[in-house]
């Protein structure tokens, strides 16, 4: 289980450094090619969005492996330390559920966008539509993780 | 149907759930309710997120962190204070100055609160300056970042609207120097009432080495800028080129940046545009449905029933926007409700770039308005002082920012003025 976590988060990782490298290069190619070419590419723009939603599907899992989403905690602490664990539990429970909705509806998605393709890259939106299904994995499996964890050591 | 989709979002924000899921489990239930195929949540989510200016936010994100790590934070404030330290109160003046130069940088109001605060709050305490005063200030004035450009919650505000970035970045510049000004003339008058100290006059080798150790960081404000308004860049280009420049400045001029730190902040700003992209995915679900509800039109043919006159119209909508801005972040509260009330403006014959900049002043305002402020809450934690102390020391910056924001309302030339002279 622990060298399936550390497995998965190093893929995240590098799944996101990755992206953010197209997006990079693809935007910087665009801006060259406008400056420097007598005609300039029209991949250059769809490809900067593809990277750009890839990094994101990536990153949006390791923004919930270390807690990025903003909260409102105001009321939350007014809570005794049990009512809180139970409240955690329950928020935690409910975000697996939206994300493995997400994963599972995003897989019916990538189906419906099989005969598509993108109009300058030429390939199947399937390939684009895939980064929810990342998302919603990625997701879900690490609030299925804080989840277990707030019955491993409840006192974390 | 649609009060039940709302009542079941604030439920979910007061048991902390993150914003963006709390919109996300409130629009499931409408749909299961509704009976509408689940396959929308990931068809609204990709349209919502495959936007082509969004993809400036990781941008410039990115490029804030990179020109951060290099000490920035430190050295704007060192080069506020050669410049204002010998006026009475001087550290309180650097705080709001640092904001009004660090806002180019971060383009958030709690990012900004966090990192000028984290360097500001104890070195004023150590001068003497009240805790109260020293949170207060430190958050009021991080107000100012996301007004002055370049500003993330704009470039939101357009992808909602359709409206020109460019544009939207120069009408905030007027705003937000009034509020950063008004900030200031509010503080000199409190330290001269308290007797807050002053340091010795700088020398002008002092000041000039401080200007050029903030000097590049600046320069990235304006290329990205005049980059945009001059029509060189689009705002994705733009934050790309931000981040090549504060990578090159980084590395060969500060000489702080290494390939294994560049990895960690390539991480973390992702990190970060990632948790905005996924509220902007569910948003757009959220959106859609308050669309297919008709609240849009419900809501403007409430508020016109009400009153026909453009001002009313237009302190109904204020009030509104405080209210929500004080307990939602506010790219959240802009995406729910930017699109909605802009129809209503509209309808009123208000200019859409002129409410983008009155919406926008009003959620920030809402960050530092007790007793729910998200700003007094990071400022009083790094203080270490109740919030109701932040709270009442707050009270003139507060009523400043008030008058900023009757100002800004009331006379749409200020927001129009700097778009029209360039870009018309």
């Amino acid at each position: 289980m622990k060298r399936l976590r550390k497995r998965l988060a190093l893929f995240l990782k590098y799944g996101t450094l990755a992206s953010t490298l197209g997006l990079i290069t693809a935007t910087l190619i665009q801006i060259y090619a406008r400056f420097y070419m007598e005609n300039a590419p029209s991949w250059t723009e769809e490809a900067a969005r593809f990277f750009f939603i890839y990094a994101m599907a990536f990153g949006a899992g390791l923004a919930m492996k270390d807690n990025y989403y903003v909260q409102f905690d105001v009321l939350f602490n007014r809570f005794t330390k049990k009512t809180r664990l139970w409240i955690n539990r329950i928020v935690l429970l409910l975000t697996l559920f939206l994300f493995l909705l997400l994963a599972l509806y995003g897989f019916h998605f990538v189906i419906q966008g099989l005969p598509e393709h993108s109009p300058s890259l030429g390939v199947p939106m399937s390939i684009a539509f895939s980064s929810m299904v990342v998302m919603g994995l990625s997701v879900s499996y690490f609030a299925g993780l804080q989840l277990l964890k707030t019955f491993k050591k409840p006192n974390n | 149907m649609i009060w039940a989709l709302l009542l079941v979002f604030v439920i979910c924000l007061l048991l902390r759930v993150p914003i963006a899921f709390a919109l996300g489990l409130s629009c499931l239930g409408y749909l299961f309710w509704k009976g509408i195929p689940l396959i929308v949540v990931p068809m609204k989510m990709y349209s919502g997120i495959d936007v082509f200016v969004l993809l400036s936010i990781p941008g410039f994100i990115l490029a804030g962190n990179l020109m951060n790590h290099g000490g920035l934070t430190a050295k704007i404030i060192a080069f506020c204070n050669h410049l204002m330290g010998h006026i009475r109160g001087g550290l309180a003046l650097a705080n709001i100055g640092a904001s009004m130069l660090f806002a180019g940088i971060s383009g958030t109001a709690v990012s900004d609160t966090a990192s000028i605060g984290s360097v500001m709050i104890p070195a004023m305490k150590k001068e003497g300056y009240g805790t109260g005063f020293s949170c207060a200030i430190t958050a009021a004035s991080s107000t100012v970042g996301p007004i002055i450009p370049p500003s993330v919650p704009m470039i939101i505000a357009a992808t909602l609207s359709g409206l020109s970035v460019g544009r939207l970045f120069l009408a905030g510049a007027i705003p937000g120097f009034l509020l950063g000004f008004g900030l200031m003339g509010i503080t000199y008058y409190i330290s001269v009432k308290r007797k807050y100290p002053k340091h010795p006059k700088s020398s002008l080798g002092q000041i000039a080495r401080g200007f050029l150790d903030t000097f590049w960081s600046l320069l990235m404000t304006f290329i990205i800028l005049f980059g945009i308004i001059g029509g060189v860049f689009t705002p994705t280009e733009a934050s790309i080129v931000a981040v090549i420049y504060a990578l090159i400045i980084g590395m060969f001029v500060y000489r702080k940046l290494s390939f294994k730190n560049i990895l960690v902040i390539v991480l973390d700003s992702m990190k970060t545009s990632a948790s905005l992209m996924v509220l902007v995915g569910f948003a757009n679900l959220f959106g859609w449905i308050l669309i297919t509800e008709q609240l849009p039109q419900l809501i403007s043919t409430e508020i016109m029933a009400f009153s026909h006159n453009k001002y009313v119209v237009l302190l109904l909508i204020n009030v509104l926007l405080i209210f929500v801005g004080t307990f939602m972040e506010t790219i959240a509260a802009l995406l729910v409700l930017f699109p909605i009330l802009l129809k209503v403006a509209l309808a009123v014959e208000v200019d859409p770039i002129h409410f983008a900049v009155i919406a926008l002043l009003n959620l920030i305002i809402g960050l530092t308005t007790p007793p729910l402020g998200i700003c007094l809450f990071v400022s009083s934690s790094i203080g270490k002082v109740s919030i109701g102390t932040v709270s009442r020391e707050g009270a003139p910056f507060l009523a400043v920012s008030l008058i900023v924001l009757i100002l800004v309302t009331l006379f749409p030339q200020l927001s129009l003025y700097l778009p029209g002279i360039f870009m018309d």
